[in-house]
C-alpha cells in the first residue's frame, strides 16, 4: 500500500529524512516512533503531499502522493480546526471534501461521531472544546471517508484517557477493515495495545523495525530483591529468569518481595536516547 | 494491494477516469462546500464588515457640506472618494480571512484533501469578493440615496467597476497575507497603506487641489485609478472607465499570481510566523 524508498528531504544545513525507507501494507498499523526532530512528521507531510522530497520516491497504491490525495486520511500533530466552526460543520467540510454527499455524507458523520463519541459537544464550536475533544475532532475529520491510508501524527498527544482509547479503538477498527495506518507516538504502550509492527526513526531515517517482541530482545530488563530488613537489590540483565535464579540460591537473608520486569518499548526508547545523547 | 479494501461500510472510491463534466461537477461541489464553510466563518466574525460599511456613510454624512462648497460635484467627490477609500481598507479583511488560515494551521489540512490548490483558492476567496462587492455596492447606493451622487447612467458600468475593484483589492489582500508574519503587521500595513495610496489618489482631498508634485505622484496609488474609474462608471464614461479598469486588472493579475503561487507551495514564510 504504502512504499517509500530513500526518502531525502533537507531544510537548509538541517538532513530531516536521510534514505528513509518504509513500507505499509494494508491492514498493517507501523508505529513510529523516535525522539522530536527525528524526522517523522517530515514523512507525513511528504506521504500527504504537502512537501515534496529532495531524493527518493514514495508510492501509494503504486501511485504517486499527487495522484490519489483523496484516498489518505490526515491527522497532523497540531491541532488544525477552525474555532468559530462547529464539529458538525468541519466533518461537513472535510467529508464533502473527499468527494461524499447526500446520505453518504450523513452515514459517514453518524458513524464517525458514534465512534470517536463526538455527540455530546457536536455543535459546539472548536475554540470552546477541551484538548481531547479538539483531538478527537480533528481525527474525525481525517477518518470521516474512511481513507485507504492514515497518516496520525502523534494523535493522542496531550489526550485524556477517553480520548486515547476511543482513538485506539478506531484505529485498531480501521485496520481491521484493511487501512494502512501510520501511527505516530510517544506513547510506546499505545503501539503495543495496537499491536503494531514498530518502525524506529532516528535521524531521518529507520533505523529498526520489527514487533514489539523482536525490538526489545536483547535489551535488559530489570530484576528487583527486597529483604525483610528492607534492603533492597537491583540488578538490570538481559536474562531476567536466569539471573533471579542466581540471586536467589545466593541470598543470606529472608526475603521479602521479588520484582522481576522485562524489557519494554519504554526501554528501547530510553536506550536509544541515550545513544542518541551528544 | 487496493485502494478501496473490502469491509462493510462505505469508503470513497478512487477517483474513477471521469469524463471533464464529470470533473467540473465535483470541482463545483467542492468549491461550494468551501465556499459555504468561509462564508460562515465571514458572517460570525462580521465586525470589520460592519465598520468598513458604517464608518464610510458617517463620514460622508459628515463631510458633504464641506465638499459641496469647495469643489464642483462635491457629492460625487465625498461619496466615490470614501468609497475607494474605505474599500481600500477592506484589503485586511481578504488579508486577515488568508492569513488566520496559516495561524489555525488549517491551509495545510486543506491542501492534504481532494481538493487542488486552484479549488481551495477559489472556495476561500469568492466569499471575501462578495463582501468587498456588497461593501461598495451599499456605499454607491447609499451615496444615490442620502448623499446626492446622480444616479449613474449606465448601472452596466458601476457594477463592471465594483467587480474589477474588488477582483485588484482582493489580490492585493491575498498577496499581502502570504508575506506578513503576523495580524498585527498586516494591520499595520493594510491602514497605513490604505490611508497613505487612497489618499494620495484623490480620495479624501480632489486631486485638483492638491500640489502639483502629488497630482504626478497619484498616478502610482491603485487608489488613483479606482477613483478615476468609479467617477467615469457613474458618469456613464465607458472610455473612461475602461482605461484605469486595465491598469487595476493588470494590478490584480500580478498580485493574484503573485498569491496563489505562494499559497499552492505552502507559506513562504511560515518558519517566520
Amino acid at each position: 500500500m504504502l512504499e517509500a524508498i530513500d526518502l531525502v528531504k533537507c531544510y537548509g544545513p538541517v538532513r530531516a529524512l536521510d534514505e528513509f525507507s518504509l513500507s505499509v501494507a494494508a491492514g498493517e498499523i507501523v508505529g513510529l516512533v523516535g525522539h522530536n526532530g527525528a524526522g517523522k512528521t517530515t514523512f507525513v507531510e511528504i506521504v500527504s503531499y504537502l512537501t515534496r522530497p529532495d531524493g527518493g520516491h514514495v508510492t501509494i497504491d503504486g501511485k504517486p502522493p499527487s495522484a490519489v490525495k483523496g484516498q489518505v486520511g490526515v491527522a497532523p500533530q497540531h491541532i488544525a480546526l477552525y474555532p468559530s466552526v462547529s464539529v458538525r460543520e468541519h466533518l461537513e467540510l472535510f467529508g464533502k471534501l473527499a468527494g461524499l454527499r447526500g446520505q453518504a455524507l450523513t452515514t459517514a458523520i453518524d458513524d464517525i461521531v458514534a465512534a470517536l463519541r463526538l455527540s455530546d459537544f457536536i455543535d459546539r464550536h472548536a475554540a470552546v472544546l477541551s484538548g481531547g475533544q479538539q483531538r478527537r475532532t480533528q481525527a474525525a475529520t481525517a477518518l470521516i471517508h474512511r481513507p485507504a491510508l492514515l497518516l496520525l501524527d502523534e494523535p493522542t498527544a496531550g489526550a485524556d484517557l477517553e480520548t486515547r482509547q476511543a482513538m485506539l479503538d478506531v484505529v485498531k477498527q480501521r485496520a481491521g477493515e484493511g487501512a494502512a495506518v501510520v501511527y505516530t507516538t510517544h506513547y510506546l504502550p499505545e503501539l503495543t495495545e495496537l499491536q503494531a509492527t514498530i518502525a524506529v526513526v532516528r535521524d531521518g531515517r529507520v533505523i529498526a523495525r520489527g514487533t514489539h517482541e523482536e525490538l526489545v530482545d536483547g535489551l535488559p530488563g530489570e530484576v528487583q530483591l527486597t529483604f525483610d530488613n528492607e534492603e533492597e537489590i537491583t540488578v538490570s540483565t538481559t536474562h531476567p529468569a536466569n539471573t533471579l535464579i542466581d540471586l536467589l540460591s545466593r541470598a543470606d537473608r529472608p526475603i521479602s518481595t521479588v520484582d522481576v520486569r522485562n524489557p519494554s518499548l519504554d526501554d528501547l526508547y530510553r536506550s536509544l536516547a541515550v545513544s542518541n545523547a551528544p | 494491494m487496493l485502494l478501496d479494501t473490502p469491509h462493510t461500510q462505505q469508503r470513497v472510491e478512487p477517483p474513477p477516469p471521469a469524463g471533464l463534466v464529470e470533473n467540473l461537477r465535483g470541482a463545483a461541489y467542492r468549491i461550494g462546500a468551501l465556499a459555504k464553510h468561509n462564508t460562515l466563518i465571514r458572517l460570525r466574525d462580521p465586525g470589520q464588515m460592519i465598520s468598513y460599511v458604517a464608518m464610510p456613510m458617517v463620514l460622508m454624512l459628515v463631510l458633504k457640506p464641506l465638499y459641496v462648497r469647495a469643489v464642483e460635484g462635491g457629492a460625487t467627490q465625498v461619496a466615490t472618494g470614501l468609497m475607494v477609500m474605505f474599500s481600500v481598507f477592506a484589503i485586511s479583511i481578504a488579508g486577515n480571512a488568508i492569513l488566520v488560515e496559516r495561524t489555525w494551521r488549517t491551509w495545510d489540512r486543506l491542501r492534504a484533501s481532494r481538493a487542488p490548490a486552484t479549488e481551495l483558492l477559489l472556495g476561500k476567496t469568492i466569499p471575501i469578493f462578495v463582501v468587498m462587492v456588497v461593501q461598495q455596492s451599499i456605499l454607491l447606493v447609499y451615496g444615490c440615496l442620502v448623499i446626492g451622487l446622480p444616479i449613474p447612467k449606465a448601472p452596466q458600468y458601476v457594477v463592471f467597476a465594483i467587480a474589477i475593484w474588488a477582483f485588484a483589492l482582493l489580490s492585493i489582500g491575498a498577496a499581502l497575507a502570504t508575506i506578513v508574519r503576523s495580524h498585527g503587521e498586516l494591520s499595520v500595513i493594510s491602514d497605513v497603506g490604505a490611508l497613505t495610496l487612497s489618499s494620495l489618489g484623490g480620495a479624501l482631498v480632489p486631486l485638483s487641489i492638491m500640489p502639483e508634485w502629488a497630482q504626478v505622484a497619484a498616478h502610482i496609488s491603485p487608489g488613483y485609478w479606482a477613483l478615476t474609474m468609479m467617477q467615469a462608471a457613474v458618469r456613464g464614461d465607458a472610455a473612461g472607465t475602461l482605461a484605469p479598469a486595465g491598469v487595476l486588472l493588470a494590478i490584480g493579475l500580478v498580485a493574484g499570481t503573485f498569491a496563489v503561487r505562494r499559497l499552492t507551495r505552502g507559506w513562504g514564510r511560515g518558519h517566520l510566523l
